[in-house]
């Protein structure tokens, strides 16, 4: 034994002694992780909070969130001797005075830019491949929380170093609080600590932003993960894959120097953007003043579709009783994100109820095989897009000559019209793509050969598709199709029923269960499962077919 | 070296597929050979197949079922390609600790007061060699369990969540049974006060939470700004405005002449001067206005920006938040956006000596809307 192993069996006796942690540790180091790209999303927003951790205790090193006013004396020339607040004036000492304090400010915010598209990419992903389907509700919830998590973290922070740009977002923030009905007053007082913009904000902010929030994201990420390693991960469907396994590699070694490897290439990623591209240059915007605004203001990006939807509201507002409810500030500010996070942390239930369908699904589904959910988060999404869109309304008026109003009124229209256009368009892309999986699967592929029967007829010789690849389109193995007549429309017992058939292959009649979705997914072409057509006569290429990750 | 769970390297097995036969009948299947058959035996590593906590419901074992190499990498076949992959992997390593000592050089070394020469490198340059640290690192590392490690498909079965009934009820009964051993359900006097203690913790924190702004008068805050009967409007710089200092066609924002009057939110007025003739005052405002000077409030009644953005020639405001716009030459009245209010428009006159002074405090409260706002 070498000494390095030597010590580890020391160490190992040691800890498990006390602790009799070799079976568990054992069983966590075999722990098999299915390997997929998409399966990274999830990954670049932990790496990116964790990334967010780092240098944002570095910035608290440097940063001092008050109100409190000083005259500038930095060496940034053009602001010598203007007076700020202490909370400007040591994000610029950070920018210019700390060395390599720009380098960590900008890969800070920049991580949370990203921190926040990973999550929401990966709650796409998420969604179009089923993946929040039972036993996985509860992570999809968490997951929810994360992203509103996420949004009010970015907010307090690009809120803190008290700039023109970031004073204008607290301006609407807490009008939008003055605005809601009854306690709003009493709210926008208490966390302003009286009259905005007051003395207190950014100190509150400061606390939220660094001990409240962060706490709160890194119990929810480690409850996330711990469902995520206690339920295992899902799959997709392929070869060897089915709902009671995972097919990957294990933790150790491979996933883990993948996994960490990806961490630092993450970073890698975020310090280079950190330095070559710079982000929320405070300096330019200079300190706050209430009566100061440049044209051409945006959020962080994760606040434009609020920004987007206040943009395009009616001027609503009803007075009544000798009260005033705005409408055109709280519809489109508090209502409208309301409803949508609601709708989106209750979709697992929604659809196990329009699908009537409960049980455990561990294979993925692909989004083509689900035309209708896939069609409502296409629709959902072109609806964030558009708000996203009338976010920016301004800059693209600017860039592309073309007037505000007209940008506005369009969408205005827009926002309703083109979420069932996309309903529509998307729903008749899966089923296109249904059919083409299916002219591949049964038809095979084209070998450019044409034969000539001796009857006279001329038909096309085509190739059998790989059967791994075969088995990921279709999701069961070839011999497992049940023999129905080629062309003959499916008929027989419904969803959910069970029928013998005949199998081909290997001999004796077989129990299958009959899929025929019905409701909700019924748009699933059931016409995959049949056998290959009879022309397709030569035997399916060699090889795994799918090109495995190298 | 590649190991391989049974502790032969790949190539090994690779070479000599007849030594690894009976032992590693399911482990050794690759490639498109790899059928159900061999997929479903069990590996022959026997350390592996442990019997945790994790399978409840499946009688098979939860350790994973490691199968060889699909189609060997160029690195399983040759010793020259596996030592070529170990220097790529080893050549990322360096460029890392490269990357690490160009950070510090730089660091120390290169220019990076706003003051100095060529300071704008500095960021750039850092940013340069910690992304080469890092991504030196985290390439070689994805490299190496790419092109060294073992390449596995391992399967490993999944465990059932639902507990049987019996544990169920079993719970399900040890909650009821400690609930009545608490004598909650019996002893009401118990259960009612304990509600009451427990209940009224809830509202421990709220006076604290009071506190955290002066709440007293707390409409006044909100309904009237500094302005008063003879305050002057001046700059920024506290100059006051005389008339004439403004040209035609032009907007300046001016302040209440108070203590701490430049930095309040509620205050920001603007000053426009257009042609008297362009002045279309509203009923009653007929004096509000001095000579084709008209002030009103600088902060949008949508959500509070200052509406500052003045088109000279159609008298158009534009509030670069929301692009509500308001028509500065009619009152300053609503033309676009989802502002719903008029800007407040506040009455000014020229004193004695000739400089703009406020003939009273805003007639209605200025900025967004809010609850108790009665109009």
């Amino acid at each position: 034994m070498t000494v390095l192993g030597k010590g580890a069996a020391g160490t190992g006796k040691w800890v498990d002694d006390r602790l009799g942690s070799s079976n568990f540790i054992r069983r966590s180091l075999n722990k098999v992780f299915p390997d997929h790209w998409s399966f990274m999303l999830g990954e670049i927003a932990l790496y990116s909070f964790i990334i967010l951790l780092l240098t944002g205790t570095y910035l608290t090193l440097f940063f001092d969130a008050s109100m409190h006013e000083v005259v500038y004396n930095g060496s940034y020339i053009p602001l010598k001797g203007v007076t700020m607040s202490q909370a400007y004036a040591s994000t610029l000492n950070i920018s210019f005075d700390v060395r390599g304090g720009l380098l960590m400010r900008q890969i800070h915010h920049w991580a949370a830019l990203l921190f926040l598209a990973s999550i929401t990419v990966h709650l796409m992903r998420v969604f179009f491949t089923g993946a929040f389907r039972k036993p996985r509700e509860l992570n999809w919830v968490i997951g929810t929380l994360l992203l509103i998590t996420g949004i009010l973290e970015g907010f307090a922070g690009y809120s803190l170093p008290d700039d023109l740009l970031s004073g204008t977002g607290l301006r609407i923030a807490a009008s939008i609080t003055e605005s809601i009905p009854v306690i709003g007053t009493w709210a926008s007082i208490l966390l302003f600590g009286g009259e905005f913009p007051g003395t207190s904000i950014v100190g509150r902010l400061y606390a939220i932003h660094i001990l409240l929030i962060p706490g709160l994201i890194l119990a929810l990420i480690t409850f996330h993960l711990m469902m995520i390693w206690y339920q295992k991960h899902t799959d997709f469907p392929g070869p060897r894959r089915t709902e009671h396994n995972v097919v990957g590699s294990r933790m150790y070694p491979v996933y883990a120097a993948k996994a960490g490897g990806f961490f630092f290439l993450v970073f890698a990623v975020l310090a280079l953007l950190g330095g070559l591209a710079q982000i929320n240059p405070i300096w330019l915007y200079g300190p706050y003043d209430p009566s100061q605004v440049s044209a051409g203001s945006q959020p962080d990006w994760y606040m434009g579709f609020l920004d987007g939807s206040t943009r395009l509201m009616p001027n609503w507002e009803i007075h009544a009783f000798s009260h005033t409810i705005p409408i055109n500030v709280i519809l489109p500010t508090v209502v409208l994100p309301g409803i949508l996070f609601n709708l989106l942390g209750a979709w697992p239930w929604i659809e196990a109820r329009l699908t009537k369908d409960h049980d455990y699904h561990n294979l993925l589904d692909r989004p083509r095989d689900k035309p209708r959910r896939t069609a409502i988060g296409a629709m959902g999404i072109s609806f964030y897009v558009m708000l996203l869109i009338a976010g920016g309304n301004d800059i693209i008026a600017s860039i592309f000559s073309i007037s505000v109003q007209t940008i506005t009124h369009t969408l205005r229209v827009a926002i309703f019209v083109v979420p069932p256009l996309v309903y529509w368009a998307t729903k008749r892309f899966c089923l296109g793509l249904q059919r083409a999986d299916d002219e591949l699967v049964h038809h095979g592929i084209e070998s450019g050969t044409i034969r000539r029967l001796p009857s006279g007829e001329f038909v096309e010789e085509t190739v059998g598709l790989p059967v791994p690849y075969q088995i990921t389109l279709t999701g069961v193995e070839p011999s497992e199709r049940p023999a129905l007549h080629a062309g003959e429309p499916p008929e027989g017992p419904g969803y959910g029923d069970k029928q013998v058939v005949e199998v081909h292959g290997n001999g004796g009649p077989v129990v299958h269960e009959v899929r025929r979705p019905r409701g909700f997914f019924r748009d699933k072409t059931i016409s995959r499962k049949e056998p290959l057509r009879p022309e397709a006569t030569m035997p399916p290429l060699e090889g795994t077919g799918k090109p495995r990750a190298k | 070296m590649s190991e391989t769970p049974d502790g032969k390297s790949i190539r090994d097995r690779l070479r000599a597929p007849a030594d690894t036969g009976a032992a590693n009948s399911g482990g050794d299947s690759r490639g498109s050979d790899v059928t159900d058959a061999s997929f479903q035996q069990t590996d022959s590593r026997a350390e592996l197949a442990s019997h945790g906590r994790d399978e409840r419901q499946h009688s098979a074992p939860s350790a994973p079922v490691a199968h060889a190499i699909q189609e060997p990498r160029k690195a399983d076949l040759s010793e020259a390609e596996a030592r070529s992959a170990e220097r790529k992997v080893a050549a990322l390593f360096v460029l890392s600790f490269l990357g690490v000592i160009g950070f510090v050089v730089t660091f120390f070394v290169a220019p990076f007061k706003f003051t100095e020469r060529d300071n704008i490198y500095f960021t750039p340059l850092l940013a340069l060699f910690m992304t080469l640290a890092l991504a030196g690192i985290g390439a070689g590392a994805v490299l190496w369990a790419k092109t060294l490690m073992v390449d596995e498909e391992a399967v490993q079965e999944r465990h059932g969540f639902a507990s049987e009934i019996e544990e169920r009820d079993a719970t399900g009964q040890a909650l009821v049974q400690g609930f009545e051993q608490t004598g909650l359900a019996r002893r009401s006097l118990l259960r009612n006060t304990l509600l009451l203690g427990a209940g009224s913790l809830a509202l421990l924190p709220l006076p604290l939470l009071l506190d955290l702004g002066p709440y007293a008068h707390k409409e006044d805050r909100f309904r009237t700004t500094a302005w008063k009967k003879g305050v002057r409007l001046v700059r920024r710089n506290g100059t006051p405005i005389r008339i004439g200092d403004l040209a035609l066609g032009s907007l300046e924002t001016a302040y209440p002449d108070v203590p701490g009057g430049v930095q309040m939110a509620d205050t920001p007025t603007m000053l426009i001067r257009m042609r008297p003739e362009e002045l279309k005052p509203r009923k009653g405002r007929e004096d509000w206005s001095v000579d084709g000077h008209i002030a009103y409030s600088v902060i949008c009644t949508h959500l509070g920006c200052p509406v500052k953005l003045y088109e000279q020639q159609t008298h158009h405001l534009f509030c670069p938040c929301h692009q509500s716009t308001f028509d500065a030459s009619n009152g300053a009245k609503v033309l676009f956006g989802p502002a719903a209010r008029n800007l407040p428009q506040l009455p000014i006159y020229v004193d004695d000596e000739g400089y703009f002074v406020a003939k009273s405090d805003y007639t209605e409260p200025v900025g967004p809307s809010f609850w108790e706002r009665k109009s």
